[in-house]
């Protein structure tokens, strides 16, 4: 699970082109979206639908099960490890 | 997932419901060019009372077009009133009234329509978009329109009766982005998504834009999906051309695919601005974002 949580942070640095941040910057545990967080927007959330579809073969069609999943890296790892097709 | 409201603009259809529904009515009665010609004397007074919008479409004919003082309040009166114009054959659509709609760059639209792939059509505060809903009809594609969620109840429910049976879907834009997965999943389904690309709303990110010759911000989201999906897009613009007929104006809008993720995004909004532009030149008076749309005259 570690091995997949560091390379979901690697992945999302660089599709969301978080310049200045390391993976070790993100907490796992902090929510992704808001001011808390990473600080994430509608357009980094759909940055991660395209992502958890291409590099995964998980398709998120279900916005409630979506906001679901996108609430940590730690949340979004676990629920890729379950379902991921790739 | 929360994401701020837009502050410099509402969003919204302008009138209380009643009102609103009396047009309606009023139109099945009384013929478009009366109620044009009463509209014609209302106008200064809500010039006088819309200020700020004033201020920013007298802006708009004097910094950006180069209109001398007298001239530009001229013109701002036409914007206005062709404003009013737009707003009235809205709700005279609602009441069965029907207008002619030539549509230049067809093949465009057609083209993509033919393929199995998704496209987006991307709107703007011009002209009258919704009269596209209905020309550009697609006997092969769902058609999903992302809108503003805080759209008056009357105009929403009086444009659902318009579409009804027809394939023809609303995204109201929401808070906690639910608005995103309908989007995803239209586009992968090879179905048109349709945005506004003139306001931020959603998302605040933007991106600056070369627009009559100043700087100004174009929302990123639009240009993100269409490179985030890798889909073709279209820049639609419906402009009134007579009391009783409009034009529509299809545009493809590309980038080069050679480009980095972030700087297609951002030819793919100049492109978008570059095509606007080149319309609303022809149609100034059909310009409706009544705010300081260019950086340097934000106040």
């Amino acid at each position: 699970m570690e091995e997949l949580i560091l390379k979901l942070k690697k992945e999302i640095i660089e599709v969301l082109n978080l310049e200045d941040v390391k993976p070790e910057d993100i907490d796992s545990n902090a929510p992704l979206f808001g001011a808390e967080g990473l600080g994430l927007d509608s357009i980094d959330a759909l940055e991660l639908i395209v992502l958890m579809e291409k590099n995964y073969g998980i398709k998120l069609q279900d916005p409630n099960q979506g906001k679901e999943i996108f609430k940590s890296i730690n949340v979004m790892a676990d629920y890729i490890s379950k379902n991921r097709t790739k | 997932m929360q994401e701020p409201e837009h502050s410099e603009w509402s969003g919204r259809t302008d009138g209380t419901p009643f009102m609103q529904k009396a047009l309606i009515v009023l139109f099945k009665v009384v013929p478009l060019e009366v109620i044009y010609a009463i509209m014609a004397l209302v106008v200064p007074f809500y010039m006088l009372f819309n200020h700020k919008g004033y201020i920013a479409i007298y802006h708009f004919f004097r910094l950006r077009l180069g209109k001398k003082p007298l001239s530009a309040f001229w013109h701002v009166y036409r914007n206005h009133y062709a404003f009013g114009q737009v707003v009235l054959d809205r709700f005279a659509t609602y009441a069965g009234k029907r207008f002619k709609l030539t549509i230049d760059g067809n093949e465009h639209y057609q083209h993509l329509n033919e393929g199995e792939q998704g496209f987006m059509m991307l709107s703007s505060h011009v002209g009258n978009y919704e009269q596209a809903g209905y020309a550009l009809v697609s006997d092969r594609k769902q058609f999903y329109a992302l809108v503003y969620a805080g759209e008056s109840a009357t105009v929403m429910s009086e444009r659902g009766k318009q579409f009804v049976g027809s394939n023809i879907h609303m995204i109201p834009v929401q808070a906690d982005m639910t608005h995103l997965f309908c989007i995803n999943k239209a586009l992968d389904d090879g179905n048109i998504v349709s945005m506004p690309a003139d306001r931020c709303f959603g998302s605040a990110k933007s991106v600056e834009c070369q627009f009559f010759g100043a700087k100004a911000e174009f929302p990123l989201g639009p240009f993100a999906t269409a490179v985030q999906k890798d889909v073709p897009v279209l820049a639609v613009m419906v402009m009134k051309t007579s009391h009783r007929s409009y034009t529509a104006y299809v545009r493809p809008v590309k980038c080069d695919r050679a480009l980095s993720r972030k700087q297609q995004m951002t030819a793919l909004a100049q492109a978008f601005a570059n095509s606007l532009e080149s319309v609303v030149s022809h149609y100034p008076h059909q310009w409706y974002n009544y705010y300081e749309f260019w950086n340097g005259e934000r106040v």
